[in-house]
């Protein structure tokens, strides 16, 4: 076998890929294969649910509870937005530091707010839910600062690594007409970034809906929590309905976020 | 034509800024939800006692100082790492299956020159699948497979797994569709079967971008285990509802320990991992 | 002297245009033709009518006597036709070797294929197609860190590999410099004699394709304009081939 076939450069993601696929394999051993995987009557319970699928309970009752569970998912989600946009704004910024002039304490602010963002960012929206509603209670306060905060720090971060990212020619050419740190901010860096931005953010708008349905987990309202009662009563053709609703509102905000994407990126 | 695209974006924002302010309006009015019964003495008792119990301060005997607590959460940790390592692969398998008729390059035959009838046909129903797949949350997946599997790791891969099998299908199917089909396309003129076509010209095109995009999927479905764990999807998460709903807090921080640590080591990884095959 | 194309009335029509209007022809085998003609005039709207990439609107392609419609199996295909371009073949991210052997695949199942991918199968077809390219040094250099002239090279490589019978060329040396350009030429003719392969191959530049080529047949409009030997063609007839139409 020629010495060069087995030089490195050539291979490094076949061999990544192995490696990911032995990861798996080795993973598949933790599982006790046996028939005690599945409940007794699983089977029979999956057929039931899956015979559900085409028959969604459409009464008007659960067709209005289904719609302002929908209006309370999606309402939890935009206010939860709102405030990480907030937060993403100014940790994005600081821990972007551009509008700390080079030196010690840019060294240390960086770190201090991205470190902030990644703790933010780390937590899932749950168990932030959970922190939330053992602290306050069930409020939809619970709900929206459990969306705030993880989604705040995802914002912020990218929105910092966008600033980051961004070539330093036309910045440097404001600077040079005069412009202080927070003017280049204004008028440079923030134009640069809008589209971007704006279009991620619409993306994790459609997340966040998907959050806030399953917030309902921890006890607050919305199409999540109606799914579980239904679950809990064995009425499958209810979940479906729910289901239906909380697809067709991702669908909505998903179809919106691609026609504003299309037409920001220009 | 300019001007009606600024419309629709600059109408969007304008509905969006909309959407929000309804959505307080709706939280403070309707629900009367009020900002400062929130920080009433009664919740800030509760609240100080919520973390004063976290920290175990109070206790007699707070879970992180025992080492069989530790070791309990170290299996605890391995088991949802497994779950992760197996959900990811679950969902790539069945991702990389079905994604080849689900790019818009190979529907309408302009990547293999072969045009079949039913291009857009499986276009349609292989996309179809991947929404909802993707617009139903982990947890609400998990929920339903709880009732059909007993608990433990394998029913939360599988949920993990249907949830993100449409996200990496799109992802998967968005990166075929950049390909330049020209070198797949002369290979087809060398003699290349449909096989051999995917190996030899998509593949070598697509992976990189295939293996990000696992990467960051993984660091995603990391987070998630904790939340298929609470409706008893093993690992971490079925722990941390069974604290909780025990009032053990001393446990919990335990766990949120190993959570992050477990969330941390995982991010790291899929940076090293990426880096190494730029 | 067998026929190996042969063309009758073919006509490519599009919606809004005609690229090709009732072209008849017939090539032999092991000649070397030439396309010319100015841009547009339908010398690849034709190369790709007879690499079977594009179906005819009228009319009948024979290869060796049979309609090229019924060799749809493109694997069979591959052993009778085989089509370099201008650029862009090659999948840039491999290592040469395997877009070399690619000529194999139509020979090659799926196992040895894969296992290919790990260990080059059939290598010697892979050596030997390079050192006549005159390569032999970047078997396992990544594809596109070659330069475009050595990437036409190793177009030329593949080809050697699949060995078909008959050779379409799709402005092979557009890209290239001239010397770059002759080089290539050279080779490309040279082994269409060494393997005893039919060649078409369509250029811009009238002088390569009277250098090298035996016969030149001149598309105009979508119409053959001249169809000659190379020695016979007049330069007035290139002028008037090549001259714009006078808008009266």
């Amino acid at each position: 076998m020629d010495k060069r076939w087995l030089s490195f450069e050539l291979h490094k993601r076949k061999i990544l890929t192995l490696i990911l696929s032995l990861a798996f394999i080795m993973s598949l051993f933790s599982v006790e294969w046996n028939s005690e995987l599945i409940h007794s009557k699983g089977l029979e319970t999956a057929k039931q649910i899956a015979t559900a699928f085409f028959t969604p309970d459409l009464s008007g009752d659960i067709l209005i509870l289904a719609m302002e569970s929908s209006w309370t998912t999606l309402s939890y989600a935009a206010a939860g937005m709102s405030l990480a946009i907030i937060i993403a704004f100014f940790y994005g910024i600081l821990a972007s530091g551009i509008v700390v002039s080079e030196g010690n304490i840019k060294r240390y602010i960086r770190p201090f707010f991205r470190g902030q963002l990644g703790f933010m960012r780390a937590i899932h929206e749950l168990v932030w839910a959970w922190l939330f509603v053992a602290s306050i209670g069930l409020s939809p306060y619970a709900a929206i600062f459990a969306l705030a905060i993880p989604y705040g720090g995802i914002l912020g971060r990218i929105f910092a690594d966008m600033l980051e990212d961004i070539s330093p020619e036309p910045i440097k050419a404001l600077e040079a007409a005069g412009a202080s740190k927070l003017q280049a901010l204004w008028y440079g860096y923030l134009p640069l970034v809008r589209a971007n931005i704006t279009s991620y953010a619409m993306y994790r708008f459609e997340c966040a809906v998907r959050s806030s349905a399953i917030m309902s987990f921890v006890g607050i309202g919305g199409l999540g929590y109606q799914i579980q009662l239904s679950l809990d009563d064995l009425h499958y053709d209810e979940v479906w309905t729910f289901v239906y609703f909380l697809i067709a509102l991702v669908i909505v905000i998903d179809l919106w976020s691609n026609q504003l994407r299309k037409r920001l990126v220009q | 034509m300019k001007k009606y695209k600024l419309s629709f974006v600059t109408a969007s924002v304008y509905a969006l800024l909309l959407l929000m302010v309804g959505s307080w309006v709706s939280i403070f009015i309707v629900e009367k939800a009020s900002l400062t019964l929130l920080f009433t003495e009664k919740n800030l008792f509760y609240a100080s006692k919520f973390f004063k119990g976290l920290l175990g301060i109070d206790e007699e005997s707070p879970a992180y100082l025992h080492a069989e607590n530790w070791k309990n959460a170290l299996n605890l940790t391995f088991e949802t790492l497994m779950m992760s390592v197996m959900a990811t692969g679950f969902a790539t398998i069945a991702a990389f299956l079905t994604v080849v008729p689900a790019a818009r390059n190979v529907a309408d035959g302009s990547l293999t020159l072969v045009k079949k009838w039913h291009g857009w046909l499986s276009f349609g129903m292989v996309r179809g699948g991947y929404i909802f797949s993707r617009a139903v949350p982990e947890l609400v997946w998990a929920m339903i497979i709880i009732f059909i599997f007993k608990p433990g790791v394998l029913p939360g891969a599988i949920a993990l797994a249907l949830h993100n099998f449409g996200i990496l299908g799109k992802l998967f199917a968005e990166v075929i569709e950049d390909l330049d089909s020209r070198p797949v396309r002369n290979l087809s003129s060398s003699g290349a079967g449909r096989f051999q076509l995917f190996l030899y010209g998509v593949l070598p095109a697509a992976l990189p971008r295939f293996l990000t995009y696992i990467l960051y999927r993984w660091e995603v479905i990391m987070r998630t285990t904790i939340v298929v764990g609470f409706v008893g999807a093993g690992g971490l998460g079925q722990q941390f509802k069974l604290s909780m709903s025990f009032f053990h807090y001393t446990d919990i921080t335990l766990l949120l320990f190993f959570y992050l640590a477990l969330v941390f080591a995982a991010d790291y990884i899929s940076e090293k991992a990426r880096i190494f095959i730029k | 002297m067998q026929e190996a194309i042969s063309l009758k009335q073919i006509s490519k029509i599009y919606e809004r245009k005609i690229a090709l209007s009732s072209l008849s022809f017939t090539v032999n085998k092991g000649e070397l033709v030439a396309l010319i003609g100015p841009s547009g005039a339908g010398k690849t709207t034709l190369l790709n009518l007879l690499a079977a990439i594009l179906p005819p609107s009228q009319g009948e392609i024979l290869i060796d006597g049979h309609p090229l419609s019924e060799l749809m199996d493109h694997k069979k295909r591959a052993k009778k036709i085989g089509i370099i371009r201008q650029q862009y073949d090659l999948v840039g991210e491999l290592p040469v070797i395997h877009n070399v052997l690619a000529g194999r695949l139509s020979e090659w199942g799926l196992i040895k294929s894969l296992l290919s991918m790990l260990i080059p199968q059939d290598k010697e077809y892979a050596s030997q197609a390079l050192r006549r390219v005159g390569l032999t040094d970047k078997l396992y250099e990544k594809t596109s860190s070659l330069s475009g002239g050595e990437q036409q090279r190793v177009a030329l490589a593949r080809l050697l590999v699949q060995s078909p019978e008959i050779v379409l060329a799709d402005e092979p040396v557009a890209s290239l410099d001239p010397a770059r350009a002759e080089d290539v030429l050279d080779l490309l003719v040279k082994i269409a004699l060494e393997e005893k392969q039919t060649l078409i191959a369509s250029l811009h530049s009238v002088e390569y394709a009277r250098k090298y080529f035996d016969r030149l047949i001149a598309l105009k409009d979508g119409e053959i304009f001249f169809d000659l030997p190379a020695s016979s063609v007049t330069d007035d007839q290139i002028k008037s081939l090549y001259r714009l139409k006078e808008i009266s």
